[in-house]
């Protein structure tokens, strides 16, 4: 599904990225752990597509296409999805009114006829409960006043509605109390489905108890220094990132 | 070419079959000579440092006749009108159109008849309708005006009906329309009122509109006024108003159309606890130019008022906003708030926004504040990768802007209007009125 070659990344002439290789099939997931400035929040933001990062080398397909000729926009069509590090609040934008705008955006880009209010709004109900986020937050501004842990489960709640066929959820983890954390990842098992494929970005392997990966990969200065099972998530809890830096070195 | 605004002067006196009182006729007279002394407001005087008149100067503008009122009406604007909620009152290129209106003088409480036919509305404003100051346009508005309206609503009437004032402009010759509109709320006194300005495409007229409000003692207007003229169109336009003890004045002042619009607000809180609120919207795009300047005066203490402005800019548009609030000596326990915020969406846009606060009492609350900024690259990027076009983000995040102003005009008719403006359909209400 998603297969990443030599992916080089640079940030205002500074290299983050320097040689990924990542091939995604769909049902895996795929944990992505590292230490801060490894290139984490970097490769999460390329797959999507976010300005100010330039690739001097290397391709992303995904499903045959080349995702990084396409837009944000595009790649939402194509059924590539963020769980954003930090939702963004925008003020002034009902948080139903802009799932229903994203959801007949992606229709329209695959030629699907756009959902009725009336049925958006149905399957937008039963979509709630099932990630547990408070019914009451729909119809607020996006994100705004939300808790953390309200971000998070809304970014959850998209991803349910958006049904993409790859889903990066970027340190979704970060700012949350292990109950909050445990209602995420519960949201998050729930969607995992054989055609769906999940990239969880991640520094601490405390998500990956409730998410449990196929694969981990760790990332250390632009590079992915080792591929391992769930085992590898405890092994790096217990001995830290140092460990493998050192022995990547030698 | 007309290089000296004198030459925009009308020949009053040919213009309308009915005669007009000699005390008129005798004020016009000094006018045209005060226009013809005062010319066109330059920028060497502040409150035009920030607007020029060279696209007017360019324009070979004739006053409107009677005989244009007949204007073709296949080629108006639509207009929508609900006519279960709204009265309308139809003016084209400045004279009054009783047969197209929905309005009659049926209504309980109120009396709605163009000015120059109330005589006794012209005697009662004689004060109002002579003075100018200084002012070129306020000059050239009593030297030329051809109508306009007269609203009088009675002591304690409660006008449950909104009234729709609307003013056409549409013609191939420039015209200038000089309106000229009293309105008078009696004590505790309620009326709604949307006065709306639009033109043909192909109209490049000149309205010149002058305002006179009085709310008496516990009366409250709620006024929304709407400059949605045509690209080629333009509007200077001035209204002055009083409010007295208790009473209210909302005004909202959206501004979409029109290549030049310049609206002066002036409010004068005379009595204790009159309060105001006037809030604004505009956005330009091309070339187009849109000047506010608003004055309150809280003449006596334990008077209120509060602005929000805000503005939406792009291409080579142009915004100038200037609030001025004027706390008189010893006019203590004044509350004023104003804030101006304004949107820049393209480089070559341009804004100057400025507060003036003149405070000669010590006992008084004023804040104000002024922002610029552009769409935030964020929620811009937020939106997109859920699968909004470009397009459509940009529309909904400047929708959201303009909301803040949109969300507090209790006219479904008109809010739902403006939701088409911004993001092309009124879906937002559609889903909003759905029970979740």
């Amino acid at each position: 599904m998603l297969e990443i070659k030599n992916l080089h990344v640079a940030v205002e002439g500074k290299e983050i990225l320097s040689g990924i290789n990542l091939t995604v099939n769909a049902g895996e997931v795929h944990a992505v752990m590292g230490p801060n400035g490894s290139g984490k929040s970097t490769l999460s933001h390329v797959l999507a597509g976010k300005e100010g990062y330039e690739v001097t080398k290397g391709s992303i397909l995904f499903k045959e296409k080349s995702l990084l000729d396409l837009e944000p926009e595009e790649r939402a069509g194509e059924g590539v999805f963020l769980a954003f590090q930090y939702p963004i609040e925008i003020a002034g934008v009902n948080n139903v009114y802009m799932l229903k705008a994203a959801l007949n955006g992606i229709r329209a880009y695959r030629g699907e006829p756009e959902l009725s209010s009336v049925q958006f709004l149905k399957m937008v109900k039963d979509k709630v409960k099932a990630v547990g986020l408070d019914e009451g937050l729909l119809n607020r501004q996006v994100n705004s006043g939300f808790s953390g842990g309200e971000k998070k489960k809304n970014e959850i709640f998209q991803l349910s509605v958006l049904e993409p066929t790859l889903a990066v959820l970027d340190e979704t983890d970060s700012g949350l109390d292990i109950d909050a954390l445990k209602a995420v990842a519960d949201g998050v098992n729930k969607l995992r489905i054989a055609t769906r494929a999940f990239i969880v970005v991640t520094h601490y392997q405390r998500l990956l108890d409730h998410i449990v990966p196929d694969f981990v990969h760790v990332l250390s200065k632009g590079k992915i220094v080792r591929t391992g099972d769930k085992e590898l998530a405890l092994t790096l809890e217990e001995r830290g990132y140092d460990w493998l830096a050192e022995e990547n070195l030698v | 070419m007309t290089d000296v605004l004198s030459e925009l002067l009308p020949t009053c006196e040919s213009r309308h079959s009915l005669s007009e009182p000699d005390w008129l006729h005798e004020k016009r007279q000094e006018a045209g000579q005060a226009v013809k002394e005062l010319g066109f407001p330059n920028s060497g005087i502040e409150t035009w440092k920030y607007t020029s008149l060279h696209r007017l100067k360019k324009v070979d503008f004739r006053p409107a006749e009677i005989a244009d009122s007949t204007a073709d009406t296949t080629v108006m604007p639509k207009l929508e009108i609900d006519n279960s909620k709204e009265k309308t009152v139809i003016f084209i290129n400045g004279f009054f159109r009783e047969d197209l209106g929905t309005y009659k003088n049926t209504v309980a409480g109120i009396k709605i008849e163009p000015l120059y036919n109330n005589s006794n509305m012209l005697e009662k404003n004689q004060e109002f309708i002579s003075s100018y100051s200084n002012d070129a346009f306020a000059a050239l508005n009593l030297a030329g005006f051809s109508d306009g309206i007269s609203i009088e609503v009675d002591d304690n009437a409660i006008i449950s009906e909104t009234i729709r004032l609307v003013f056409i402009g549409e013609h191939r010759d420039p015209l200038l329309r000089n309106i000229k509109n009293i309105i008078q709320l009696g004590q505790n006194a309620q009326l709604r009122l949307i006065e709306e300005y639009r033109s043909g495409v192909s109209d490049f007229g000149l309205t010149n509109v002058s305002t006179n409000i009085v709310l008496q003692e516990g009366a409250r207007l709620n006024h929304h006024r709407l400059q949605n003229e045509a690209i080629s169109s333009s509007q200077i336009a001035k209204i002055v108003a009083s409010v007295e003890a208790n009473a209210s004045y909302n005004s909202d002042s959206i501004v979409l159309g029109g290549q030049l619009t310049r609206l002066e607000i002036d409010v004068a809180l005379t009595g204790e606890l009159a309060t105001c609120r006037l809030n604004g919207l505009f956005s330009g795009s091309g070339e187009q130019h849109i000047d506010h300047h608003t004055t309150v005066r809280h003449q006596v203490g334990d008077t209120h008022s509060e602005e929000l402005y805000r503005g939406i800019l792009d291409d080579k548009s142009r915004g100038v906003f200037n609030g001025k609030v004027i706390v008189e000596k010893d006019a203590q326990k004044i509350t004023a708030k104003q804030a101006s915020n304004n949107l820049l969406l393209s480089r070559t846009a341009e804004i100057d926004t400025k507060p003036e606060l003149q405070i000669y009492a010590d006992d008084v609350k004023c804040a104000h504040g002024a922002t610029i900024g552009q769409l935030d690259s964020a929620a811009l990027f937020y939106l997109r990768s859920r699968g909004i076009s470009e397009q459509k983000a940009r529309a909904l995040l400047i929708f959201a802007f303009a909301e803040e102003i949109i969300k507090t005009i209790p006219v479904d008719n008109l809010r739902s209007n403006l939701e088409r403006r911004f993001i092309g359909h009124n879906q937002m209400s559609e889903l909003k009125s759905e029970a979740l």
